[in-house]
C-alpha cells in the first residue's frame, strides 16, 4: 500500500512538474516578443524603463537554464507574477477566485454523484426494461449537449424571461448584504450554474454506476441472497448498491477534474467569478501570465483530488487494505 | 472486409446505431451541399442586424446582419470537419501507441502506459485553452490542439485489443513460420484492430466536436470560418440570451451540436458493442 501511494505521489509530482515546464517554455518558444507572452498584451502601454525592469525581473537576459531556476523558485513561493491588465499580483487574484470555483464544483460534485448513483442503480436494477432504456437515452442526450449552451438556455428561460434567478455573478453587486440574506443571495446566484454543471456531469457517473451495479448483480452472492429469500430491498441496497459503490470513490474524484475543466465554460456563461471565468478573461485580454497561473492552479487542484481518492479508496474497500 | 454484409446484418439489429448513421448521413449531406441549401452567403452582410425571423430570414439575422440560417448550414461544414480531422489525428496517434505498446510489451509498454497515465491526470480543457491562446484562433490550430491531446483513451482500448490478438493461434503460427515483427504487426494484428479503431474514431469525433464547441465559445475559434460554437460565442457576447433572440440565435446551434454528437455516439457505441469482444453480451 505504501509502495502504491509512493508511486502515485511520484506520478502526481511529475504531472505538476510537466505543467510548470509547459508554462515555462510556451511563452519562450513563441515567435515574437516574449515579453508580450510573459506579461500580457498590455505590455505595449509600458514605458521603456518599465520594460527593462520587467525583462530583468523575468531574467530574460540570462541563459535559459538559469531562467528556469528563477521560474521554479517563484512558483514554489507562490509568486505568479503581476497582471498588468488587472493591476494586481496574480496570487491575489487567484485567492479571490478560487473559493467560488470550489463552491461551484464542490456542490456540483456532491449533487451529481448522488443523482448519478441513484439513477444508475435504478437503471441497472431494472436492466433491459423501458425505464432502463429511457434513462440511458436521456443521459446519452445530456452527455451530448455543449455545457455552455445548457447554461445559456437556462439563463434565457429562468433568468431573463421568468426572472426566477439572477443571471450574473456570484452575489449582488450593489449594497452588500449581511447575515442570512447574504447566504441566501449567494445560494440564489449559485442555482443556475450549479444546475448546468450537475446536468452535464450526471451522465458519466450514471453510466459507470449502472455498469458497476450490473457487474455486481451477476455475482454469486446476489444469487445466494435471492435463494435465501431475502427481501428485495435488502438485496438491492445492502448487497448490490453497497458493493457497486466501491469503484465510484475513484470516479468521484476523477469527476472533479472534468468539473474544473467544465467550469471554464460554465462560469463564463454566468460571469461567475471563479478560476474558469478568469481563464476566459485572460484569453480575451491576452493576459498570458494569468492564463498560465489559472491553468497551474486547476491542475494542482485536480491532482489533489486524485490523491485524495487514492487515500480514501483503501478505507472504503477492505479488499485492497493490507 | 469480405464480412461487410454479415456485419451489416448484425448492425441493423442495433436500433440506436441505425438512428446514429441516419443522423450522420443527414449532416454530411448538409455539409456537402451547403452552397445549394443555404439561402445566403453566411459571411456577407445581407440585411439589417438583429432582425427577427421572417420569410426572408427564417432564423433572423445576427449582430452584423448575416443570415443566421445560412451561418448554421455552413457551420455544419466547419464543426463536422474540425471534429472529424481532429479525431483522425488522435486515432492515428492512439493506433500507433496502442499497437507498439501492446505488441512489444515490456519496457516500451510500461513507459508508454506511464505517459498515458500522466496525460490522463492533466485537466484537458484548460491545457487546450492555454495552447490555443498561444497559437492564436484558427481552423487548423484548433484541430491540432484537440488532435494531439485526445489520443490517450483510444490508445488504451487498442492496446488491450492487441494484447488479446497477440496470443491468438494464427499469430503464434505466423511467428513460428518466421514472420518478422513488422509483418506480424501489419498483416496479422493490424487488420484485427482496424474495426475497433473505427469505432474509437467515431466516438472520438463526438468528443472532438464538443471540445471544439467549447473552445470556440471561449473565443478561440476561427472568426472567418464560423462553427456552431463560434456562432454561440457571438450570440453570448451580444447578450442574445437577454432578449427573445435566444430562440432563433442560441437554441438552434446548440441543438444541432447535440444531435450531431448524439449521432456519433449512437453509431460509435453500437460499433463498439459489436466489435469489442470485451463488451459483447453485456
Amino acid at each position: 500500500m505504501t509502495k502504491f501511494l509512493a508511486q502515485k505521489i511520484a506520478q502526481y509530482a511529475l504531472v505538476i512538474f510537466i505543467t510548470v515546464t509547459i508554462n515555462f517554455f510556451l511563452p519562450r518558444l513563441m515567435p515574437g516578443n516574449p515579453l508580450i507572452y510573459l506579461a500580457g498584451e498590455d505590455v505595449a502601454f509600458l514605458s521603456a524603463e518599465e520594460k527593462a525592469s520587467l525583462l530583468a525581473d523575468y531574467g530574460l537576459d540570462k541563459p535559459l537554464g538559469q531562467q528556469y531556476i528563477i521560474y521554479l523558485k517563484n512558483i514554489t513561493t507562490g509568486n505568479f507574477g503581476y497582471s498588468y491588465q488587472k493591476k494586481k499580483p496574480i496570487a491575489d487574484i487567484i485567492k479571490e477566485r478560487l473559493p467560488w470555483t470550489l463552491l461551484l464544483t464542490g456542490s456540483a460534485l456532491i449533487l451529481s454523484s448522488l443523482l448519478g448513483v441513484v439513477f444508475g442503480a435504478a437503471a441497472a436494477w431494472r436492466r433491459g426494461t423501458k425505464t432502463d432504456a429511457a434513462l440511458l437515452i436521456q443521459f446519452m442526450f445530456f452527455n451530448s449537449m455543449p455545457s455552455f449552451w445548457v447554461g445559456m438556455i437556462l439563463v434565457a428561460v429562468f433568468g431573463a424571461t421568468l426572472r426566477w434567478f439572477p443571471i450574473y455573478g456570484a452575489q449582488r453587486a450593489w449594497m452588500p448584504l449581511s447575515g442570512w440574506a447574504y447566504y441566501k443571495d449567494i445560494l440564489r446566484h449559485l442555482v443556475l450554474p450549479l444546475t448546468t454543471m450537475v446536468l452535464i456531469s450526471i451522465p458519466s457517473t450514471f453510466m459507470i454506476m449502472r455498469y458497476s451495479m450490473l457487474n455486481v448483480l451477476g455475482e454469486d452472492y446476489i444469487l445466494m441472497a435471492k435463494a435465501k429469500g431475502l427481501r428485495e430491498n435488502t438485496i438491492k441496497y445492502r448487497y448490490a448498491v453497497r458493493n457497486a459503490l466501491l469503484p465510484m470513490v475513484t470516479i468521484f474524484m476523477l469527476q472533479l477534474g472534468y468539473m474544473f475543466s467544465g467550469a471554464t465554460v460554465i462560469e463564463t456563461v454566468f460571469a461567475y467569478p471563479g478560476l474558469g471565468r478568469l481563464m476566459f478573461e485572460a484569453v480575451t485580454g491576452r493576459d498570458y501570465p494569468v492564463l498560465q497561473a489559472s491553468f497551474l492552479i486547476i491542475t494542482v487542484a485536480v491532482v489533489l483530488g486524485n490523491l485524495l481518492a487514492d487515500l480514501l479508496y483503501p478505507l472504503v474497500d477492505p479488499k485492497v487494505r493490507r | 472486409m469480405t464480412r461487410w454484409p454479415e456485419f451489416w446484418k448484425v448492425f441493423k439489429e442495433k436500433k440506436l446505431g441505425v438512428i446514429g448513421v441516419i443522423i450522420l448521413i443527414c449532416f454530411i449531406a448538409v455539409a456537402l451541399f451547403a452552397p445549394l441549401i443555404a439561402p445566403y452567403n453566411p459571411s456577407v452582410r445581407v440585411s439589417t442586424p438583429f432582425l427577427t425571423p421572417s420569410s426572408q430570414h427564417l432564423l433572423g439575422t445576427n449582430d452584423i446582419g448575416n443570415d443566421i440560417l445560412s451561418e448554421l448550414i455552413y457551420g455544419t461544414r466547419i464543426s463536422l470537419l474540425i471534429g472529424v480531422i481532429a479525431a483522425f489525428i488522435s486515432i492515428s496517434i492512439g493506433l500507433l501507441v496502442g499497437l507498439v505498446a501492446g505488441y512489444y510489451g515490456g519496457l516500451t509498454d510500461a513507459l508508454l502506459m506511464r505517459i498515458v497515465d500522466l496525460i490522463l491526470v492533466i485537466p484537458f480543457l484548460p491545457l487546450m485553452i492555454v495552447l490555443s491562446a498561444y497559437l492564436g484562433p484558427s481552423f487548423w490550430n484548433i484541430i491540432i490542439v484537440i488532435g494531439i491531446l485526445s489520443w490517450v483513451r483510444p490508445a488504451r482500448v487498442i492496446r488491450s485489443q492487441v494484447l488479446t490478438l497477440k496470443t491468438k493461434t494464427f499469430v503464434e503460427s505466423a511467428r513460428s513460420l518466421g514472420a518478422t515483427n513488422s509483418r506480424l504487426l501489419f498483416t496479422h494484428i493490424m487488420p484485427g484492430v482496424i474495426p475497433l479503431a473505427l469505432a474509437q474514431f467515431v466516438l472520438a469525433s463526438s468528443y472532438a466536436i464538443l471540445v471544439e464547441a467549447s473552445l470556440s465559445f471561449l473565443g478561440l475559434g476561427d472568426p472567418f470560418q464560423k462553427s456552431w460554437g463560434t456562432i454561440l460565442y457571438y450570440a453570448q457576447a451580444r447578450g442574445a440570451f437577454l432578449t427573445s433572440a435566444w430562440v432563433w440565435w442560441i437554441l438552434p446551434p446548440g441543438l444541432l451540436t447535440t444531435i450531431l454528437v448524439l449521432g456519433f455516439t449512437f453509431t460509435g457505441y453500437s460499433l463498439e458493442e459489436i466489435l469489442n469482444p470485451r463488451l459483447r453480451g453485456r
